[in-house]
């Protein structure tokens, strides 16, 4: 049973930006669902049940669920949606409000994009490169260590950097 | 025709030869690469996007900043390097509290972005810009006699409003791209369906990833005979070719060959196999030997 007199009702105010339409026209037809590639995992993601979730308040639950990591980033609910709701953007959304809320959420991808520019080793496949005929080192962020400098500099401004800056490292 | 060449970060460290691909062929038909010095990851949806909004425009910003510094619009392979860039683009052109505030951050590196830089996936730059009658007449060989089914890049066709070029529910220019060349485009009920490879799907529930793109594979080996799978997208690329290993696991064996559509076209100019298409999970040997056997 939902105890929902425990529930945030602003809680979709918290989590909502414009970028993702208005969630209150919702009427939760599944058309988002229908097309989703991560629905037809075991444990599905649901984007619709968690519109209601934020809708409701339902803070506590959702603050634990880790659906909204499922998504493959098609946007084909974006697409769907006949309310004008983009529920691709509902889930970056939840995702980011998770991060400020608990940040073990944070993935550990920007601290790799922090530190090296990139989500690969971009800098260390010189041998098959040069293989190829290509240069060593692709003329990216990594071979210029002063733009990287520069580049983490400006991500320091940044309230994810400045809030959580021990996970950051140059 | 000048592009900003936008490399991502898969492409150049775990497939460079289709990076090398690109390098050779497309200039070929007229289209001038021009590096984009300092780029960094776009960035992809899991990382800055999930995170810090202000922070990932910031990146997508700083990228774009350097086309704009280059007087160029950018071409992009990756699909999700595409989305991300230009969902970016179309935010801050909107909304003018983030791009004083995204200005503001770049400041600090010496930068600037006011959104001059259009970035388009290479489909539409090789459907719009050069055209399947230009492809067709430049290459030394083709694919006549080999039948390809041919995966479209979600990343390219949703949201349309703010990146779409071909018809999202049915798109056509990959497959007439890939006709240019001389193939056989086969056309299976699944083949809108999502590769599976992108975002938290396959890295949280990897077995039921698996599972889902099995339904692709099922209705591709039921309904068609291809003798190769042509993608333009880095993750459509390492997804579709390595899946095949772990589905094979299930007793029917899966070993169609994957190739990025800037390889067969390579292929076709008469480009070296070992630079432009040498690294691959199921063996492709058979395919290049015919292609680069035949005479146009």
């Amino acid at each position: 049973m939902i105890d929902l007199t425990k529930a945030n009702h602003h809680l979709w105010k918290e989590i909502m930006e414009e970028d993702a339409g208005d969630i209150r026209r919702c009427f939760n037809c599944g058309t988002c669902v229908s097309g989703c590639p991560a629905a037809e995992a075991e444990t599905p993601l649901m984007i619709r049940r968690l519109v209601r979730m934020v809708l409701l308040g339902l803070e506590e639950k959702l603050l634990e669920d880790g659906t909204p990591w499922m998504c493959v980033t098609c946007t084909a609910c974006e697409e769907m949606c006949p309310m004008g709701v983009k529920p691709f953007e509902v889930g970056l959304a939840i995702r980011r409000w998770q991060t400020r809320k608990d940040e073990t959420y944070i993935p550990l991808s920007t601290t790799e994009v922090f530190q090296t520019g990139h989500t690969q080793p971009v800098e260390k496949v010189g041998e098959l490169r040069r293989s190829l005929g290509l240069p060593e080192i692709p003329p990216t962020i990594a071979k210029f260590t002063e733009l990287l400098k520069k580049f983490q500099a400006m991500l320091r401004e940044t309230e994810i950097v400045k809030n959580n800056d021990y996970m950051f490292k140059e | 025709m000048r592009y900003g060449l936008y490399l991502g970060c898969n492409m150049p460290a775990i497939r460079p030869d289709v990076e090398r691909a690109m390098r050779l062929a497309l200039p070929i038909l007229g289209i001038e690469l021009v590096d984009l010095e300092g780029y960094a990851c776009c960035p992809a949806f899991g990382t800055f996007p999930s995170a810090d909004e202000i922070a990932s425009l910031a990146i997508s910003s700083w990228n774009l900043s350097i086309a704009e510094e280059k007087g160029v619009d950018v071409v992009v392979q990756c699909g999700s390097c595409y989305s991300s860039l230009r969902m970016a683009r179309a935010k801050l052109l909107k909304d003018e509290e983030k791009r004083e505030r995204v200005n503001e951050l770049l400041g600090i590196a010496g930068k600037k972005f006011e959104g001059k830089p259009c970035t388009r996936h290479l489909i539409d730059v090789l459907y719009n810009e050069v055209g399947t009658e230009k492809i067709s007449q430049v290459i030394k060989k083709n694919l006549k006699g080999l039948k390809a089914v041919v995966q479209y890049p979600c990343h390219t066709r949703f949201p349309s409003e703010v990146l779409g070029f071909d018809n999202p529910g049915r798109p056509r220019m990959l497959k007439e791209i890939v006709e240019a060349l001389g193939a056989e485009v086969q056309h299976y009920s699944r083949e809108l369906q999502c590769c599976g490879g992108s975002g938290g799907f396959a890295r949280q529930a990897y077995q039921d990833a698996v599972k889902f793109t099995k339904k692709k594979y099922d209705a591709m080996k039921n309904e068609t005979q291809p003798d190769m799978i042509v993608v333009n997208c880095i993750t459509c690329l390492m997804y579709m070719d390595k899946i095949q290993k772990d589905l094979s696991k299930e007793g029917e064996e899966f070993s169609i060959p994957v190739f990025d559509y800037a390889q067969i076209l390579a292929l076709c100019m008469g480009f070296d196999p070992k630079e432009v298409a040498s690294i691959s999970v199921i063996p492709r040997d058979k395919i290049i030997e015919k292609i680069t056997g035949a005479m146009s």
